[in-house]
C-alpha cells in the first residue's frame, strides 16, 4: 500500500475516528486503525467491539492495500510532522514508512485480517433523518444520561420510534430530558431502543449542520450512516422505564426566563453552594425571583432577577448543575420553567417540543 | 399481598403521607405494593423499574423516615419491579453472547460460578480432620448467619490446606440460601489491580461503590497486601464500611495477620478484631479421609495400600495429595497394570523427592538458628561455649530434637560430637526458658515456622 496525503486532510479523518479506540484493551487490535487505500480515497475504521466508526480521506493512491497501524501514536506522529505533504508506504509485513520533510518514521502493524470486522446490515429497518435536528435533540438530552453502571438501561439515550415521531429520551432518577422530533416512516418501523453513551457522543461529535444520517436498526444493533462517515454501535438490551410516569400532568405556576441571564445568574450564585447539601433555593415572589445559595462558615450569594411572575409566593431548592445543565445546551432565548409546589418537580419547557423534568431538594428549614 | 403485609403498608402509608407531596403519593405509592415484612427489611413490588429508580433516587429519605416512624426503626429496602426481572433474563442473554469481563453480569443475578466460585468447593466436599475443624466449624457459622457471630473471620494456613476451598463453600452457601445476596469473592491482588485502575481512570466513586455495596466479601490472599500503602488505606476503609453495615468479612492469608509483613497496624488489630482460624496441615487419618472421599467423587477405585501408601508418603499439602491420587488413577485406568507400591514409588518420584526435601535436617536448623542470632555456623559444632554461642547451640538442638527424627545421640553427633545428655539437658533447658520468656518463646515459634515454610 502506498499513498501521498496533505497534513490537514489526514488529521481530519483521524480526528474522527480515533476517539473509538479503548486506551485499555485486552485485544492488541482493537487499539489500532484499519486502513485500506483504493481508487482516490483511504478509509479508516476503528473499533472497540461495542462501537465502531468508519470514516476516510482523499488521497493519490499508488499502490491499493489495506493494513492496520496503532490509533493514538499514528495520530501524534502525524500531528507533529514538519511539513504539508505526507508519503505513506507499507511493505507486505505492516511496517509503514512515513515520510514528510526531513523526517522519517517506520511504525509497526499488524495485517488487515485480524481486525474485526463491522457488522453487517442486511433488511434492517433505514429511516432518514436531517443531521441538524439529530445533533441538537441529542445534544438537549445527552447530559441527562445515567452513569450509575448499575441501572444500565438508563447508560444511553433512548430513541422511541413511534406515530411519526422521534423521541429522545435521557434520564438518571433525578432529572429526565426529552426531545420529539417529527419525522416520517411506515408503522413497520415502530420500535424503542437504547443507544449506549459511548455511541451517542461520537455520533454528537460526528453529526453537521447539514446533509442527512440514513439510520439502520438491525437485530440488537443500530447504525449511523453519515454519507462519509459511518458509525455502528450495539444497543443497551433491556426495557427503558415507562418515562412517562415522571412527567407531571399538570403544573400551577409558570415563568418565563431569558436563558442566558438566568443561567448566568445560577452560575454565579451557585459558586456559594456548598458541596455538601449542594443547593439552590428560588424564592418566587411578584415579578421577581431571588436565587440563593449558602455554605454554613463560608458565607452565602444572592441575586434578584427580575420576571413576569404573578403566582404565590413560595421557594424552591434545586441542584445548581442539574438546573443550569439544560439551559447549557439550549440555544433557544426564552425557557419557561413550570412549577407545582416545593416538593413536586419543576418542568422546564421551550417553544418547541422539550421537556426537562427536575425533582427538586428538600428545603431544610 | 397477605393480611399481614396490606396492614403494615396501611400503617406505613399513613406515616408516609405527610413527608411527600399529595402529587407524589398519588404518582409513585399508591401503585407500590408490599409483599415481603421480615424483622430486617421489608419488599415491595413495582409496577415497573421507574418507580424503583425513581423513589430509589428521589423518595429513599422520605421513605425510611416513614418506616422508622410506623416500625419504631430502619428496614433495609428492596424492590421487585416485573420489567426488570425480564430485563435481566435480556442482559443475561446478551452477556451470554458478549461475554464482556467489563460488564458481564450487570444487573443480572448473580450466579458462583460468575463470581469466581468453583461449585466444587463446598461444604459438603471439604473433609474436616483435627487440623481444621476449628476453620471448618468458623466457616460454617459465618455462612450459617452472616455478620452475626465473628466478624471477620480470618482463616489462615500453608498452600493447599483448604483456605480457598472454605472461603468458596462460604459464598456459596450463601448464595444458595439467598440468592439476592451481592458476594464477592475475589483475591486481594485483584483488589490492588482494580484499585489502581480505578485511580488511573479517576473513578475511584464506582470502584468504592462496588465494594462498599457487598453484603460478603471474601477476600483471599490478604498477605498480598502487605507493603501496598494506599491500598491500605483503600481497603482499611472498605473494611471499617461493611463492618459497619453489618456485612460479613472473610479474609485469608497464608500467615498469621501479624506476620503479614508491612502491613499497617490498624489493619492487623481489626483482621484479629473477630475469629483468628488456622488450617494446619492433615494428619494421616485425615489424609485417608480426604483420598477416600476424593476418589469416590471422582469414581476411581484403588487398593487401600496404595492409599495408604501415598497418605504416609505426601504430608505436607492437600492440593499435591490430589494431584498425586489424580495421577496414579489415570495411570492405572491408562495401562491396566497392577498398581503396586513400586509402581506408585516409580510413577510419583518428581513429587516425592520435593515431600522428603520438604522435610528439614538438622543442618537446615543449624544454619536458620545461626542466622537469627547472628553466630557462625561453625560456632554451632565448635568446642567454645560462652554463653552467646552456647544459647544459641542449646536452642538449635532443642528444635533439632522436635523438628527431626534423629535420636539423641544423632543430634549431638551433628553438634560436634557432644554427649547425649548435653541434647537433653539442652532440651530442658529451652523449655524451661520458654515457659518463662514470652519474648523467646515467639522467637522460637517464629524460627520454627521459618523453617517449616
Amino acid at each position: 500500500m502506498k499513498f501521498s496525503v496533505t497534513k490537514e486532510k489526514l488529521l481530519e479523518g483521524l480526528q474522527q475516528v480515533q476517539n473509538v479506540v479503548s486506551t485499555r484493551t485486552t485485544l492488541p487490535i482493537l487499539s489500532n486503525v484499519l486502513l485500506q487505500a483504493n481508487g482516490n480515497e483511504v478509509h479508516l475504521t476503528t473499533t472497540d467491539l461495542d462501537v465502531g466508526v468508519r470514516g476516510s480521506f482523499e488521497a493519490e493512491v499508488e499502490k491499493e492495500g489495506a493494513t492496520t497501524l496503532p490509533a493514538r501514536r499514528l495520530f501524534t506522529i502525524v500531528r507533529e510532522l514538519p511539513s504539508s505533504e505526507i508519503q505513506f508506504d507499507v511493505d507486505g509485513r505492516n511496517a509503514a514508512s512515513i515520510r514528510s520533510g526531513q523526517s522519517f518514521f517506520k511504525i509497526l502493524g499488524l495485517p488487515e485480517e485480524e481486525f474485526p470486522p463491522l457488522p453487517k446490515f442486511e433488511d434492517a429497518k433505514v429511516v432518514t433523518i436531517r443531521q441538524k435536528d439529530l445533533r441538537d435533540g441529542l445534544r438537549k438530552t445527552a447530559y441527562a444520561i445515567s452513569t450509575d453502571e448499575t441501572r444500565y438501561v438508563l447508560n444511553g439515550v433512548l430513541f422511541s420510534f413511534k406515530e411519526n415521531k422521534l423521541t429522545l429520551v435521557a434520564t438518571d432518577g433525578r432529572r429526565l430530558a426529552m426531545v420529539d422530533l417529527e419525522l416520517e416512516f411506515p408503522r413497520s418501523h415502530e420500535a424503542d431502543i437504547i443507544v449506549p453513551t459511548k455511541a451517542v457522543t461520537e455520533l454528537q461529535r460526528l453529526l453537521m449542520d447539514d446533509g442527512e444520517v440514513k439510520v439502520s436498526v438491525g437485530n440488537g444493533q443500530i447504525a449511523f450512516d453519515l454519507n462519509r462517515t459511518l458509525l455502528v454501535s450495539k444497543l443497551i438490551e433491556g426495557n427503558y422505564p415507562n418515562y412517562r410516569q415522571v412527567i407531571p400532568s399538570e403544573t400551577k405556576e409558570r415563568v418565563t426566563l431569558e436563558r442566558e441571564t438566568f443561567l448566568n445568574s445560577l452560575r454565579r450564585v451557585s459558586l456559594l453552594a456548598s458541596e455538601k447539601s449542594n443547593s439552590i433555593k428560588l424564592n418566587f415572589s411578584k415579578n421577581n425571583i431571588e436565587i440563593t445559595a449558602n455554605t454554613p462558615e463560608v458565607g452565602e450569594a444572592k441575586e434578584s432577577l427580575a420576571v413576569t411572575y404573578k403566582g404565590r409566593e413560595f421557594s424552591i431548592a434545586f441542584n445548581p448543575e442539574f438546573l443550569m445543565a439544560p439551559l447549557r445546551n439550549l440555544t433557544e432565548d426564552e425557557v419557561f420553567l413550570d412549577l407545582i409546589d416545593e416538593m413536586s418537580p419543576g418542568v422546564l419547557k421551550i417553544q418547541t417540543p422539550f421537556l426537562y423534568v427536575l425533582m427538586p431538594m428538600r428545603i431544610s428549614s | 399481598m397477605d393480611e399481614n403485609c396490606t396492614n403494615l403498608w396501611q400503617k406505613l402509608s399513613a406515616a408516609l403521607k405527610p413527608q411527600v407531596s399529595a402529587d407524589t403519593f398519588k404518582r409513585w405509592f399508591s401503585a407500590v405494593e408490599l409483599v415481603d415484612a421480615t424483622e430486617g427489611s421489608l419488599t415491595f413490588r413495582v409496577p415497573n423499574n421507574i418507580y424503583q429508580f425513581w423513589i430509589e433516587s428521589n423518595h429513599m429519605a422520605a421513605l425510611q423516615a416513614a418506616i422508622v416512624t410506623a416500625f419504631g426503626g430502619p428496614r433495609e429496602v428492596n424492590f421487585l419491579s416485573p420489567s426488570e426481572l425480564a430485563d435481566d433474563t435480556a442482559a443475561a442473554d446478551a452477556t451470554r453472547v458478549e461475554e464482556d469481563k467489563s460488564d458481564s453480569g450487570r444487573g443480572a443475578r448473580p450466579t458462583g460460578s460468575a463470581l469466581g466460585l468453583n461449585p466444587r468447593n463446598t461444604f459438603e466436599s471439604f473433609v474436616v480432620g483435627p487440623n481444621n475443624e476449628i476453620a471448618h466449624a468458623a466457616s460454617l457459622a459465618v455462612a450459617q448467619s452472616p455478620a452475626k457471630t465473628y466478624n471477620p473471620l480470618f482463616v489462615y494456613g500453608g498452600v493447599g490446606l483448604g483456605k480457598t476451598h472454605l472461603m468458596q463453600a462460604i459464598g456459596q452457601f450463601v448464595l444458595a440460601k439467598k440468592k439476592n445476596t451481592r458476594v464477592m469473592y475475589l483475591s486481594s491482588e485483584l483488589f490492588i489491580n482494580e484499585f489502581i485502575d480505578a485511580i488511573q481512570h479517576s473513578n475511584l466513586v464506582k470502584f468504592r461503590k462496588r465494594y462498599r455495596q457487598a453484603d460478603l466479601l471474601l477476600i483471599d490472599d490478604i498477605q498480598f497486601l502487605g507493603g501496598k500503602e494506599r491500598s491500605q488505606e483503600e481497603f482499611f476503609h472498605t473494611f471499617n464500611t461493611l463492618f459497619d453495615g453489618h456485612k460479613q468479612i472473610v479474609l485469608s492469608s497464608d500467615r498469621p495477620a501479624s506476620e503479614i509483613s508491612n502491613l499497617e497496624h490498624r489493619l492487623v488489630s481489626r483482621f484479629e478484631w473477630g475469629l483468628t482460624a488456622e488450617l494446619q496441615p492433615p494428619d494421616a487419618e485425615t489424609r485417608m479421609a480426604i483420598l477416600r472421599k476424593k476418589a469416590r467423587t471422582m469414581q476411581i477405585k484403588l487398593r487401600d495400600e496404595v492409599l495408604e501408601f501415598l497418605a504416609n508418603r505426601i504430608r505436607t499439602n492437600v492440593r499435591r495429595l490430589e494431584g498425586a491420587l489424580m495421577r496414579v488413577a489415570s495411570f492405572a485406568s491408562l495401562s491396566g497394570k497392577e498398581l503396586t507400591n513400586e509402581v506408585v514409588e516409580h510413577l510419583l518420584k518428581d513429587i516425592l523427592q520435593e515431600e522428603a526435601r520438604h522435610s528439614i535436617t538438622i543442618e537446615q536448623i543449624q544454619r536458620r538458628v545461626a542466622e537469627h542470632f547472628d553466630v557462625r555456623i561453625a560456632d554451632m559444632t565448635s568446642k567454645r561455649r560462652p554463653a552467646n554461642i552456647a544459647f544459641p547451640r542449646q536452642v538449635a538442638m532443642y528444635l533439632s530434637r522436635e523438628l527431626t527424627k534423629a535420636s539423641l545421640n544423632e543430634i549431638g553427633d551433628a553438634f560436634g560430637g557432644r554427649d547425649h545428655g548435653t541434647v537433653l539437658h539442652a532440651c530442658k533447658l529451652v523449655k524451661k526458658r520458654m515457659k518463662e520468656q514470652d519474648a523467646l518463646r515467639q522467637t522460637i515459634s517464629f524460627i520454627d515456622s521459618s523453617l517449616k515454610r
